[in-house]
Formats: structure tokens, sequence, C-alpha cells
């Protein structure tokens, strides 16, 4: 390169020659003080590594510990644990889907035009949508006393704003084509949301049950832990008393369960599409 | 003529048979749901089980209990007086410190997480990792990863780690690491694969390809996924706690074994709060990136 | 020189490419034609190593480059630029970058990660763009130009890469005839000044014609003529497309010519 066509090189595009030393020197003042934030966070945290080594030490020893994974000789009362977890999830996907169905019509800006109405109500939803089953279930548990009934409400509970929400974009996500070619057939409003707007939100909306329902299996699982019954409060009654062996035979036969759930709503959900 | 009529015929007796067979279908799907449906709530006792005479009235009474008894004259006054708003949330800078410390937990296992997501991701990724073996293994791994729930994780990390935000962290950042690591790896596998073949024939190597072909292709999908995911973090986080594994929940299943539902109410508004703010925040940081992202 | 010994490459049981022989020196600009499906693309694809051949030997200078790997293959392939037909840049990343590219093969690792090269490069780099008049747009994101634009970047590309031999698959057949016409004018120039090899495909016959030195028709995977343009005769081109040249089958540019 000789200095004639540096010179050139500058006088077409300088900026391109020059690179701006501020930009770096604030993107490395920005990578240097979010590692650092990092750092003292972790530090804030005592995560301390010598407690993470004797953390996975006896880790290590839970796992030996459960090697050969065995029943406890209570493979009946396990199994229907599992299915009192599923019937939970069931049960509270179906009353979700009801009561979110309403509501996310009135959600829809599509049909509920007026726009501060529309964003309170999103809002409010919003609100709610951040509150995990969990949270109800700690709730209801205690006010109803130990059992699924509770589970099943909390579960419903944290369902409903998110589904709500998912139904309203679905109708709002329509395509407005199919509708009015319907209309302009001259049938009546209900028989144009009947054929022009239900075959495109009814398997939207069906497939967004059907991911609930998954989610639901791993949710109602957990609330066991907080009383609601189920695998959920087999499991924990073992690791409170180290029975690793038992853990890892409940959680090997509630991931079969599981990937067989989401396998079958798969399957449904792909025939939907 | 003929030969329209009996077109018409064998469509009308195909359609007849299809019509029949999809009846046939639905009907049995129908009968199977509402058998799993019934026997569902049978089990879930939902309508036998020993709730009270009463379950309206008393979710009635457990709202009410919620409510706080706020005197409008003593809103103001300090913590003692009954009735002010200091007297309801009688423990606040202990609650905010574990706030704090629920979204410190979020955000060191969101990073965490992601890290790990991000390696897991390129080895599982059909058009950048050829070894199937290493592909099959790594995508196995994350899905076993989804599939157990977060708070039986915490349990048994719990059980080895002790009472504390560690089991937290590592709990949500193995499951940072499950859910971000299957989306990355669909977002790798969407990368344009003609912006990696101009890069190939111009002789660049395998970590260039990433560099200069991947990264500015995936970075702002990548930090919008994993902003969504902190948001989602942060909920956990304060759901761990009830486990003993850091944060705020402790607050909340201490505050339900005590019964002071009011108090309950307090912290759960205060973690809905939390959890607003964030929101707003990784929106904003979303909005940025997506604008500052153009020549990375 | 460039040289090709009974070349073949299967996708299964497609036979995209047969047992073709050829060889190109410098200074030439070939143009290869052919019916759509007829192994032009994997032919070119080969040649830089895009594509591995079932069978053959393709040589330059000499060597054989056919069964090179690893950091000789990278090498080779910097020195064989490719132009393709839908540019394939990054359209995320400023068109300096984009150019750049064309050097990260001899770049260290650490410096190339980082996204940091030296004001030499750079300054060839913009010279390179000046040179096809895109220096304007040099801090531009390459996805915001113009198709003919986004091609210009690409050969600016490939010649920071300082290449030997240039190879470019349908450049033209996504441009308006106005940005084919400065693309083919840009690759004549490089094949005159640099005196390099160029070797492109094309569909169009009456660019081919224009342009090109030299003539390779191919059909069904070989080469049923090779000559100058003047050579292509209507018995050629019935050969070349399969008898199908009827007005309504032809591209529109090949009824023309005809
Ligand atoms: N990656 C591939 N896998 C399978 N078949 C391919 C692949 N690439 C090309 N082919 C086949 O090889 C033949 C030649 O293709 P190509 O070289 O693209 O032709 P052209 O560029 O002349 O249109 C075609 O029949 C095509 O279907
Ligand atoms: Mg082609």
């Amino acid at each position: 390169m000789n200095p004639g066509q540096l010179a050139r090189a500058r006088q077409v595009a300088p900026e391109a020659l020059q690179p701006s030393w501020r930009r770096r020197l604030i993107n490395w003042a920005l990578t240097v003080a979010a590692a650092a934030a990092f750092v003292a966070m972790c530090v804030d945290l005592q995560l301390a590594p010598a407690s993470v080594l004797s953390g996975f030490g006896k880790l290590g020893t839970f796992l030996a510990n459960s090697m050969p994974p065995s029943d406890g000789g209570d493979l009946p009362r396990i199994l229907v644990a599992l299915a009192e977890t599923f019937a939970m999830a069931l049960a509270g996907t179906v009353i979700a889907t009801l009561v979110a169905l309403p509501l996310g019509v009135i959600g829809a800006k599509t049909v509920v035009g007026q726009p501060v109405l529309h964003f309170v109500f999103r809002r409010s939803l919003d609100w709610f949508r951040g509150v995990p089953s969990l949270v109800w279930a700690l709730i209801l548990v205690s006010a109803f006393g130990l059992g699924p009934f509770g589970g099943v409400i909390a579960l419903a509970l944290a369902d409903i704003p998110s589904l709500a929400k998912l139904f309203s974009e679905a109708i709002e996500n329509a395509d407005e084509k199919p509708l009015d070619g319907v209309r302009a057939a001259g049938v009546s409003p209900l028989m144009a949301l009947r054929y022009g707007l239900a075959p495109q939100v009814v398997p939207v909306m069906a497939s967004q049950v059907l991911f609930f329902l998954e989610s639901n299996f791993r949710n109602a699982a957990v609330l066991g832990i907080v009383g609601a019954g189920g695998i959920g409060f087999e499991l924990e009654e073992r690791i409170r008393i180290f029975a690793f062996d038992q853990v890892v035979f409940i959680i090997g036969l509630y991931m079969i369960c599981v990937a067989a759930l989401d396998m079958v709503s798969q399957s449904l959900r792909q025939r939907l599409a | 003529m003929s030969e329209t009529s009996s077109a018409v015929t064998a469509f009308e007796a195909l359609r007849r048979q299809t019509l029949r067979r999809q009846r046939l279908q639905t009907l049995a799907g129908l009968l199977i749901f509402s058998a799993i449906l019934l026997i569902s709530f049978q089990r879930s006792q939902f309508f036998s089980s020993d709730i009270g005479d009463d379950p309206l009235g008393r979710i009635g009474e457990f709202l009410n209990r919620m409510i706080p008894d706020l005197k409008g004259e003593a809103l103001l006054a300090d913590s003692r007086t009954e009735g002010s708003l200091a007297w309801w949330y009688y423990d606040l800078p202990r609650w905010l410190r574990l706030g704090w410390q629920t979204v410190e937990m979020a955000i060191v296992a969101t990073v965490l997480g992601a890290v790990g997501g991000l390696l897991a991701s390129f080895l599982c990724a059909r058009n950048l990792m050829p070894i199937a073996a290493v592909r099959f293994t790594v995508r196995r791994t994350l899905e076993a990863i989804r599939t157990l729930p977060d708070l039986v994780l915490a349990l048994i990390l719990v059980a080895a780690f002790g009472a504390g935000p560690l089991a937290g962290v590592i709990t949500l950042a193995v499951s940072t690491m499950g859910s971000l690591g299957k989306l990355f790896s669909e977002i790798n596998e969407e990368v344009d694969p003609r912006q990696l073949e101009g890069m190939r024939a111009s002789g660049a190597g395998y970590a260039a390809m990433i560099r200069y072909g991947v990264v500015p292709q995936v970075l702002p999908n990548y930090t919008s996924y994993a902003l969504i995911r902190l948001e989602g973090n942060l909920a956990g986080a304060a759901a761990l706690g009830i486990v003993g594994a850091g944060g705020i929940g402790i607050e909340l299943q201490r505050a339900i074994t005590y019964t002071e539902f009011d108090t309950y109410l307090a912290i759960l508004l205060l973690i809905v709060g939390m959890i607003f703010l964030i929101d707003i925040a990784s929106e904003a940081i979303r909005h940025r990136l997506i604008g500052l992202g153009e020549s990375r | 020189m460039l040289e090709l010994h009974g070349v073949t490459k299967r996708f299964g049981d497609t036979l995209a490419v047969d047992n073709v022989s050829f060889s190109c020196q410098r200074g030439e600009l070939v143009g290869i034609i052919g019916r759509s499906g007829a192994g032009k693309s994997t032919l070119l694809r080969m040649v830089n190593r895009l594509t591995d051949p079932t069978d053959g030997h393709i040589s330059w200078d000499g060597r054989d480059v056919s069964r090179l790997n690893g950091a000789a293959l990278r090498q080779w392939r910097r020195r064989c630029a490719m132009i393709f037909q839908q540019f394939n840049l990054c359209p995320r990343l400023d068109v300096i970058t984009n150019v750049l590219v064309g050097v990260v093969a001899e770049r260290p690792l650490a410096s190339s990660l980082m996204k940091f090269f030296p004001a030499a490069d750079r300054a060839r780099a913009i010279l390179e763009l000046d040179a096809l008049d895109m220096a304007h747009a040099a801090l531009q994101r390459a996805g915001t130009l113009s198709g003919g634009q986004q091609q210009r970047v690409a050969i600016a590309r490939a010649m920071l890469q300082e290449p030997e031999l240039v190879l470019a698959d349908e450049p033209v057949a996504s441009l308006d005839p106005v940005n084919a016409e400065v693309v083919m004018d840009a690759l004549q120039k490089i094949c005159r000044e640099r005196n390099v090899p160029v070797i492109v495909n094309l569909h169009s016959l009456e660019i081919a014609r224009r342009y090109c030195t030299r003539i390779v028709a191919m059909s069904k995977g070989a080469i049923v003529f090779d000559g100058p343009p003047a050579g292509l005769t209507q018995t050629v081109l019935d050969r070349v497309y399969a008898g199908r040249m009827t007005p309504e089958t032809a591209p529109f540019s090949i009824v023309e010519a005809a």
C-alpha cells in the first residue's frame, strides 16, 4: 500500500478509516461495568467456590446412593399419585380455558375497539400474569386444606391471564380477508364468525391449550410440594428422608409420563395445524 | 352427461365414506376425552372435596382476611400504629433486601444459564454441528432438564448445597440452560446458509464463520429470548424461596405459616411490582439492543 | 492455469456433473451456459470446493486442489474467489466489514474475533469499493443496499482476497439489465487488468456472447460445446437446450439471440 493510495482511501471514505475511539471506549467501559456488576452480585449472593464444590460432592454421594433405583414397595401408590397429578393438570387447564375464552374475546382489540378500555383490560391481565401457580397454591391450600382441589384452582388462576392474552392475540391476528369473503356472501354476523373467523382461530387456540396442558402437568407436580398432593408430595417426602433411590425412580417414571404426554399433544397439534 | 353423473356419484360415495369416518373419529375422541375429564374432576376431588358447605363464602372470608385493616386517619403514621401503611408493611426493609436478592438471583442465573445454553445450542444445531452423536446427546440432556420441574430440582439442590441462594441460582441456571439451549439452537438452525457459504467460499474458518456469519444474525433474537427468560426467572426465584432456596419466597411461606394473610398480600404486591418493573426495563433494553445490534 | 480431469459429481442417483475435463488460462473470460439443472453451479462449487467431487481431479498451476482440507483448503478458497447469484453477504454487517471478510482467512483468530482489522486492510477494502463506486456506502448495513449494489460489494470482497481465479455463479441473474451490465463490466475489467481467469455461469446467451472470450455449454452434466462465441450455431444450441428451443420454453434472450 503506497501513501498515494492511502490518501485516496482517506479521501473517499474518511469515517470508515478512522475508527471512532469514543465509541470503542464506551463499549469497553460498558463491558467492564457489566462484568463488575455480575461479580458483585455473585459476591452478594455468597456464591463461594468452596460451597459450590462441597455441594457437588454431596450431589455425587446422593447419586451413588440412588443406584439402583427402587420403588420402595410403593409402586401402586406412586402410580395413583401420578394419575392424580395428571387429573389436576387436566381439570385446571379445562377450567382455565372456559374462563379465558370470554376474557380473550373481550380483550381482543378488534372486538372491543375502545382504546382506553382495551389498555386497562390488557394491563390488568398483565399484572396477574406475573403470579406463578405456586404462589396461588400456597394460599389456596391454606384456605381449602391439603388436597388437589386447591391445586386445580391454583393452576387455573395462573393460566387464565396468559391464556386470555394469547386468545386475544389469536383473534387480533386473524386474517380479515376470509371474514370479508364470507360476509360478502351475505351471511349473518354469527355465521360470518363461524365460517370466517373460527376456522382460523380455533386451531391456534386449541394448540395453545395443549401447550398449557403440557406445562400444567409439570406445574401440578410442583404443587404437591406445598401440599396439593400428587406426585410432588411423594417426591418431597422421599427427598426429606434422603431416599434417593426412590427419588430417582419416581423422577424417571415421571419423565416418561411427561414425554408421553408431550408426544400425544404434539401429534394432536400437528393434526390441528 | 353420463360421465358427469358417474363422477358425481363417485364423489358422493367418497364424501359419505369420509364423513362417516370423520364422525366416528370425532365421536370416539369426544367420548374418550369426556371420560378422562370426568375421572380427572373426580380424582382431583373437585366436586366432592371436603371444603366446607360454603366454598364461595370461604373464599370470600379468605379474601377478606387478605385485605389489610387500613385506617384512613392513621394511614401515614409509623409502624406501631394499627391501620397505617407502615404497619401493614411492617418489615419492609427486610422484604426489600430479600426482594433485591431475588432480582440478583434471577440475573446471575439468567447469565449463567444463557452462557451454558449458548454453548449447548452450537453443539446441537444441525447446520453447525456435523457429528450426529454429539447433537443427539446434547439434545436429550436439554430435554431431560426441561422435563424436571424447577422446584423438584431445588429441593434436591437444597439438600446438597444447604438452604440459601446458591441452590436457587444453580436450579434456575440449569433450567434456563435447558430452555434457552433449545431456543438458541432453533435460532441457529434458521441462520441463512447463503451467508455462511459466502464466508466459506472466501476461506474463512469455523470461528470466523460463527463470528461474522452467525452472531450478527442471531444476536438480537438471543437477547430478546434471554430477557424474556429473565422475567420468568424472577417469578421463579420468588417461588423457590418457598423450599428455602433463597429470595423473598421464604417470607411468603412464613406469612402463610403464621396465617398473616394481609402480610401475604403485602409481599405478593411487592413481588408483582418488582416483576412489573423488570418487565418495563427489559422491554426498554430489548428495543435499544435491536437498534444497537445493527453493526454487531 | 486451471485444469479439470474427468471431474464427476453424483448426488445419490443424480449425475450432476459427468466426467468433465477442460482447462482455462489466465486472461480468459469463460462463460458456462446450459439449461437449469445442467450442472453449472455444481461444477463451479467443486472448483471452490464448497462441494467435493465424487471423482476426477482439479488442479491449479499443476497442484492438485481437489483433495485439500483444513487450512490448506481455506487457503485455496481464498485464492479462488466466488461470487453468488444471491450475493451471500451478511445483511446485518456494514459494507466494509462484509468486504473485510475477504481477508479473515489470513488474519490471526483473536483479532478477527474482536472484529479488529489493521488500517492497511481497511484502506484496501475502501479502494476496492471505490473502484466499484461503492465507497460512499462503506458504513451502511449491507442489507439496506439494492441488489446491484450488494453484488458490487460481493465483488469487492472477492477482490480483497487477491484471487488468482474468479468464479461467478449466475452473478447477474437477480439483477436488472443496467446493473447486470455494471457487474459484467466489472468482471471483464478484473479479467483484463489483473490477468486472472474468470469463469462465469450465465443463463443469458446475449450476455455470454457479448462479454465472454470463450463459451462452454453443458447439458445433463457433460460439456457439449467448448469454443469461441462465434461457434455457437443453431445446431449447437439445439443440442444444449435439448431441442427445447421453441419460443414458449426458451428464455427471452435466447430466442432473441437465436
Ligand atoms: N446439494 C444437492 N443435493 C442433491 N442434488 C443436487 C444438489 N445440488 C444440485 N443437485 C442436482 O444436481 C443437478 C445439477 O444442479 P446444478 O449444478 O445446480 O445445475 P445448474 O446450476 O446448471 O442449474 C440438478 O439435477 C440438481 O437437482
Ligand atoms: Mg445454478
